[in-house]
């Protein structure tokens, strides 16, 4: 990937952040945590590595993105209106009544949704059947799954990781946005499923570790799968939570954040911040050639 | 008639027909196929039989995602687990996504008799007829089982069925017309209304000829789709006749009883009497000793008409 391509990723990056923000502004309330901590992970899904068309969301031989911790729909929602599946305006309607966007996501409300998620610990299965029924038709689209490190304790993904390995369904990737935060504190000390790697690897999976906000990382490693021919693929990618807004990073009490006037300024000073910067990167950039 | 048949082995092999006829089905086993009757469609399409072993709860999310695909998959195993251990994937992976996927509960009611309560199932028509969308088919005899199974097929969403374990009576000639949510009018009566539906039917027919031998007269009916409910028989009987009997092998709470009355308590209300299990854990041991432990033998059946219409 070469710099300039990267500098857009950035900015896409930046633009979901600014969409997250115009959708805590409609909704006052959301779960903004982890969201931010996934924001790179679905810049490079929606923009470099789904094989989808927005114009047919429905096409047959897509790639599947299922969103497993549905509660980090914020981010999804900024990527699909920013990847062109509908209006920008739609953000302007988080939290009202019947919005097609719904606290958790709802595939039936709004086009590119896959998946109705939002109890932890489904996706996984969801998608292992996806990835299934593609491999029977001999497609070569993948499944992506995002899913939260708080999620793995729900048990049924475990089920869900054990049929993947035993089918060897190489054409999912999962990301485990490991923030390392969940509402009640550090998810090593709420419930300690470390070490994650070995976990997942006992299960039958491919795994690496990965900084989740390093677009490099994340795109290189994504189109090398399957890691190892005959094995679903994991990448824990490493995070911070809140990720961009300088109050609330890495504190467990924005998991779900609650706006008030004077953190939402702080907010879109930080992104702001971002921007100059991201600006002055762009300037060294062209003035270089 | 001929002579009582294998529900599991009926289901199975019709399962194996459709299959022959439509590509897409596919089969998803908890270990739970040879006990469902599949193992044969296994043997015909080793590659559309998927082993999971036992994981209800992982296995419903993956039927809801090869249902995203075009896939009709079947899923069968014991009736507890298929709805109640995997509740919240059938209400959201299935229901709520609203997934062409068909879930089968076997060995259903009391019919794994002594194996205790951890495997009866008679709650289960009462959680999953709160998910809206679900078609819940309970056929009484083999050759409804047949039909029920090709109708389910046949129709696009999610879908409850459940099945017996011990040996059914035939209760129709092969040409009956069977329609999902259309009820059926096995004889008709003037006196009381008699709705059976599942394992229990047989006993509800042979409680109508019992009754029918003591001058009462009763229209009998087949409820064998319990959602969506064949609201306009309900409620024709309800006008015509007046008094109206359910009888199920499954809690009073929240199954046939409780739709009906739903129905009639509000657009035409009638005397009603709902034989079923209460408030308790069934017990265990033979399964016809368990029917008439809770009075869902047929002259049991009978008497409590009897009662019913004498007001007792």
């Amino acid at each position: 990937m070469n710099r300039n391509e990267l500098l857009q990723l950035e900015s896409k990056a930046l633009k979901i952040r600014r969409n997250i923000l115009r959708l805590m502004k409609a909704g006052k309330a959301g779960h903004v945590g982890g969201a931010l901590s996934s924001t790179e992970i679905l810049t490079a899904l929606y923009f470099k590595l789904l094989n989808i068309d927005p114009a047919n969301p429905k096409w047959k031989e897509r790639d599947r993105f299922v969103l497993s911790a549905g509660h980090k729909c914020l981010v999804l929602y900024a990527a699909l209106a920013e990847r062109g599946f509908y209006d920008e305006s739609v953000l302007d309607t988080y939290g009202a009544l019947n919005s097609h966007i719904p606290g958790h996501p709802n595939m039936h409300k709004l086009p590119g949704v896959e998946t109705n998620t939002g109890a932890l610990g489904h996706g996984l299965s969801i998608a292992g059947g996806m990835a299934l029924g593609l491999r029977m038709d001999g497609l070569k689209a993948k499944v992506c799954v995002v899913m939260g490190d708080g999620e793995l304790a729900e048990g049924s993904n475990w089920e869900a990781a054990s049929a993947a390995s035993m089918h060897k369904l190489d054409n999912m990737l999962v990301f485990v946005d490991r923030n390392k935060l969940q509402i009640s504190g550090p998810t090593i000390d709420v419930m300690n499923y470390e070490p994650l790697d070995e976990r997942w690897r006992s299960f039958g999976w491919s795994v690496r570790t990965i900084d989740g906000h390093d677009f490099e990382a994340i795109i290189n490693n994504a189109r090398d799968i399957p890691f190892e021919k005959g094995k679903p693929s994991v990448l824990i990618a490493d995070t911070v939570k809140s990720k961009g807004l300088s109050f609330a990073e890495g504190k467990v009490n924005y998991h779900y954040w609650k706006t008030t006037p004077e953190e939402m300024e702080q907010a879109e000073h930080d992104l702001d911040a971002i921007e100059n910067k991201l600006k002055e990167k762009m300037e060294r950039g062209s003035s270089h050639e | 008639m001929s002579e009582p048949k294998d529900p599991r082995k009926v289901f199975g092999d019709a399962v194996v027909e459709a299959a022959e006829k439509n590509p897409d089905i596919v089969v998803l086993s908890a270990d739970s196929s040879s006990g469902s009757g599949l193992g044969n469609f296994l043997k015909r399409f080793p590659e559309r039989h998927f082993e999971f072993g036992i994981m209800e709860q992982g296995i419903t999310g993956y039927a809801s995602g090869l249902a995203t695909t075009g896939k009709i998959p079947v899923f069968a195993a014991i009736a507890p687990f298929v709805t109640a251990r995997n509740y919240e994937m059938f209400r959201n992976d299935l229901g709520y996504m609203n997934q062409n996927v068909k879930i089968v509960g076997r060995c259903c009611g009391l019919t794994y008799d002594q194996l205790g309560s951890t495997h009866h199932s008679i709650d289960d028509v009462a959680i999953i007829r709160t998910i809206p969308g679900v078609t819940i088919i309970n056929p009484g005899d083999p050759v409804t089982i047949t039909k029920a199974v090709h109708a389910m097929i046949d129709h696009v969403g999610p879908c409850y069925m459940k099945i017996g374990s011990p040996k059914m009576p035939v209760l129709y000639p092969e040409d009956v017309a069977f329609r999902l949510g259309k009820g059926i009018v096995m004889q008709d009566g003037k006196d009381v209304v008699l709705i059976g539906t599942g394992t229990v039917l047989s006993k509800a027919v042979a409680a109508t000829k019992l009754l029918e031998q003591r001058g009462i007269s009763v229209r009998l009916i087949d409820m064998h789709t319990l959602k969506p409910l064949d609201r306009e028989l309900i409620l024709s009987a309800a006008r015509e006749i007046g008094k109206i009997v359910t009888v199920e092998e499954h809690f009073i709470a929240g199954g046939l009883g409780s739709a009906v009355s739903e129905i009639c308590s509000q657009e035409h209300p009638v005397k009603m009497k709902m034989i079923g299990i209460g408030d308790f854990y069934a017990s265990n041991g033979p399964y016809e000793e368990l029917l008439g432990l809770y009075g869902l033998q047929a002259e049991q059946i009978s008497d409590t008409i009897i009662n019913f219409l004498n007001n007792k």
